[in-house]
């Protein structure tokens, strides 16, 4: 109900179409994977049945869906504030609560694969008994695992070294299975065996699991007790030991001081210091990814060049005025205030290029890529693609909250966001390979460059053009900003 | 010095009207008190003015600037509706500075025009290491309302001053919006629920309901107080 009468549900059309149409798209992957793994399966290991494999892989099956609910699922610690206030007591609202969890759709959603996988290798020994068995059982375990997930992510956030837990975890399964003669996938696999033949031992392992469901929901319950209001206080910066005031942007005028605002932006809100991270994990990703033998085509190479130049902003400026959303009447009330902080974000995500043009430039060095591609790219970054992402001041009108984590309340954008990022991520490769195929490589980079320098060069007109335009729609965006807040 | 000529002024939020306003002059140096029950349309005026609401119908002028056609009058203008004003992942001393460079103080000018608010703030505001998000919401409201008077503006707009304050502080920042009123000739705007603090330093006051001024009162002689008590049934 929270999601369907948020302010932006009707609005945002894009968005909940595409959500659906992803939901879709991979509802049917999932069905194409159960069948075809089952044939596979059939083929490769003519010994042994398709669904002894599936469980001998169980673990990695669970792995990568420990792995996907970093991006869609938020700890239930998150939500308890809400009800707080009302009448209930904390341990049946805690309760609730994990109990809504267990029964979210999204652990059901491995069935698209395991029915079909089911029906097509089980059916023939088992019957329809032993499909129910072993999806039902294959459902238990991503409850199971949906509590394993629920319990590590709130021991990340209360700190960030909790992250070991899970890589210690995965770390010892994975190594006592490789040096000892594959324990692990043969327990799964026994496992996933006695889902099917419901008898006596598949009694004792559905009790099993859901005995590890209760006791991982029950660790939950005392985590949140114990995290409860360190979640709601938010205490964690309450006193900074030191303001660090970035003075050197003080000889830039106001300018400089709305730079020094995205610095203290970028650094003092969580939202946005996750993001900044995951663009320079990105970076660095790129470069490495630059000096391996993948990458070595035309293709691969304006690939990894162009997205180490310009993952920051397209991480960054698709969300630009939505983090400003939380004081956008404070600085509306202030003249020509929007058109200096467009100025200052441009400038400041420009300077922000050098990181990855360093990091790059051993890659010159030893021949992987020539210094007019650096060039051209940069300036085909700060030219082309940050004028497109820019574009998204004049329609971006959600607000953006500062201190909610990247996957919590309001993860997604509007359409036309969803939109201007793709474009920002697809287009240029696009143009680089296609001017690369009309014209040759280094005739295609002399034009980048040279459009990228133009367009670099009179910023100043475009961004006075988006200033404008935001002017005009000023009225929408800041009754958008008000209501999503 | 700043006059307002609000000419025509609606605005409907669906079936309801917010602000329905003929003509209203309010006059270079005045200090008005925006008085009325919850709806009745002061903070919806608040925002027409300052041009973060489209108004359906007609004008405010500051200085014989339209508020929606020119950004002019900011420069003369400070404001503190809500927590929407400030810029909470500062330090209030950075956001005290921020806010003096853009209307081009130097830090040494705005520790200067930060003296006047030092009892104001007490111990709790400045030096603290603080973030404005993790103030308490009565310091926030001070931060917001000493920032909206830093770069000593012409016309000041703010709404609920009082809410959140402790007494003594709703008591000082009675006296110095009184004296920066009387030292400097700016026109002050203030909305209140408290009619005694509203009534103590405003010397005209306008009655809202259902978006319309219904009373222009002059309280001058600090006679107002009555009638807007029996206005609004206080006993």
């Amino acid at each position: 109900m929270a999601a369907k009468r948020h302010p932006m549900f009707e609005k945002n059309r894009f968005g909940k179409f595409f959500v659906y149409f992803m939901m879709l798209f991979w509802a049917g992957y999932f069905v194409f994977f159960g069948v075809i793994f089952s044939f596979a399966f059939t083929d490769i290991f003519p010994t042994m049945e398709p669904y002894h494999i599936m469980n001998k892989g169980l673990l990695i099956v669970l792995s990568i869906d420990f792995l996907m609910r970093f991006i869609f699922q938020k700890t239930s610690t998150q939500e308890v504030k809400h009800y707080l206030l009302l009448p209930i007591k904390k341990k049946k609202l805690f309760n609730i609560l994990l109990y809504k969890s267990g029964v979210n759709g999204y652990n059901a959603f491995w069935q698209f694969m395991m029915v079909p996988f089911a029906t097509l290798t089980v059916f023939k020994i088992y019957g329809i008994k032993g499909i129910i068995g072993y999806c039902l059982g294959f459902y238990l375990l991503m409850v199971l695992n949906n509590f394993w997930y629920l319990l590590c992510r709130t021991l990340m956030n209360e700190k960030t070294v909790f992250v070991l837990i899970p890589i210690t975890f995965y770390g010892i399964l994975a190594a006592i299975e490789f040096a000892l003669g594959n324990p692990i996938s043969t327990a799964t696999m026994n496992l996933g065996e006695s889902f099917i033949k419901c008898d006596f031992m598949s009694i004792l392992s559905f009790l099993g699991v859901g005995l590890a469901i209760y006791g991982l929901a029950a660790i939950n319950r005392y985590l949140m007790f114990k995290n409860l209001y360190a979640e709601l206080s938010k205490s964690s910066d309450s006193k900074i030991k030191r303001v660090s005031e970035y003075k050197f942007f003080e000889r830039f005028g106001e300018v400089g001081e709305y730079c020094r605002l995205e610095l203290k932006l970028l650094f003092r809100n969580k939202r946005s210091k996750t993001m900044f991270r995951m663009s320079c994990f990105l970076i660095i990703m790129l470069t490495a990814m630059l000096f391996g033998p993948s990458y070595d085509g035309p293709v691969g190479k304006s690939f990894v060049v162009i997205y180490n130049f310009a993952i920051l902003g397209i991480m960054m400026l698709t969300q630009v005025m939505s983090f400003e959303g939380n004081y956008l009447d404070g600085l509306m009330s202030r003249k020509e205030s929007i058109y200096n902080l467009l100025r200052a974000k441009y400038y400041f995500y420009c300077c922000a290029t050098i990181i990855p043009f360093i990091l790059m430039i051993p890659a010159v060095v030893m021949g992987k890529i020539t210094i007019l591609m650096l060039f051209a790219y940069a300036f085909f970054t700060t030219g082309f693609i940050y004028c497109i992402l820019l574009q998204l001041a004049v329609y971006n009108c959600k607000t953006t909250p500062l201190n909610e984590s990247v996957i919590g309340r309001q993860a997604t954008g509007t359409g036309f966001q969803s939109l201007i990022s793709a474009s920002a991520f697809g287009i240029p490769l696009l143009i680089s390979n296609l001017l690369r195929i009309c014209l040759g490589q280094t005739a295609s980079l002399w034009i980048l460059l040279i459009s990228g320098v133009i367009l670099t060069l009179t910023s100043h007109i475009w961004i006075k053009n988006i200033y404008k335009r935001f002017m005009v729609r000023r009225y929408k965006n800041m009754d958008g900003f008000r209501t999503t807040k | 010095m700043a006059t307002i000529t609000i000419n025509n002024l609606q605005k409907n939020f669906g079936e309801k009207r917010a602000c329905d306003i003929e003509q209203y002059i309010i006059n270079n140096g005045d200090m008005l008190g925006l008085v009325g029950n919850n709806g009745a349309g002061k903070t919806t005026l608040f925002r027409l003015m300052l041009d973060l609401l489209q108004a359906d119908n007609g004008t405010v002028q500051i200085n014989n600037i339209e508020s929606n056609r020119s950004e002019e009058w900011k420069k003369i203008t400070g404001a503190f509706i809500d927590e929407s004003f400030l810029i909470d992942y500062l330090t209030p001393e950075e956001y005290f500075y921020f806010i003096g460079k853009m209307y081009e103080l130097t830090k040494e000018q705005v520790d200067e025009r930060l003296v006047i608010f030092e009892r104001f703030m007490g111990d709790e505001v400045l030096g603290q290491k603080k973030y404005i998000r993790n103030f308490s919401a009565g310091n926030k409201q001070k931060i917001g309302i000493i920032a909206a008077m830093i770069h000593h503006p012409e016309l000041l707009i703010l709404d609920e001053p009082f809410n959140f304050l402790d007494p003594s502080s709703q008591s000082i920042i009675k006296h110095i919006l009184k004296k920066y009123n009387e030292e400097s000739g700016a026109t002050i705007l203030i909305s209140s629920h408290n009619l005694n603090h509203t009534t103590d330093i405003c010397p005209r006051i306008a009655l809202l309901e259902n978006g319309k001024i219904i009373r222009d009162i002059d309280n001058k002689e600090f006679t107002a107080e009555k009638e807007l008590e029996e206005y609004f049934n206080v006993d």
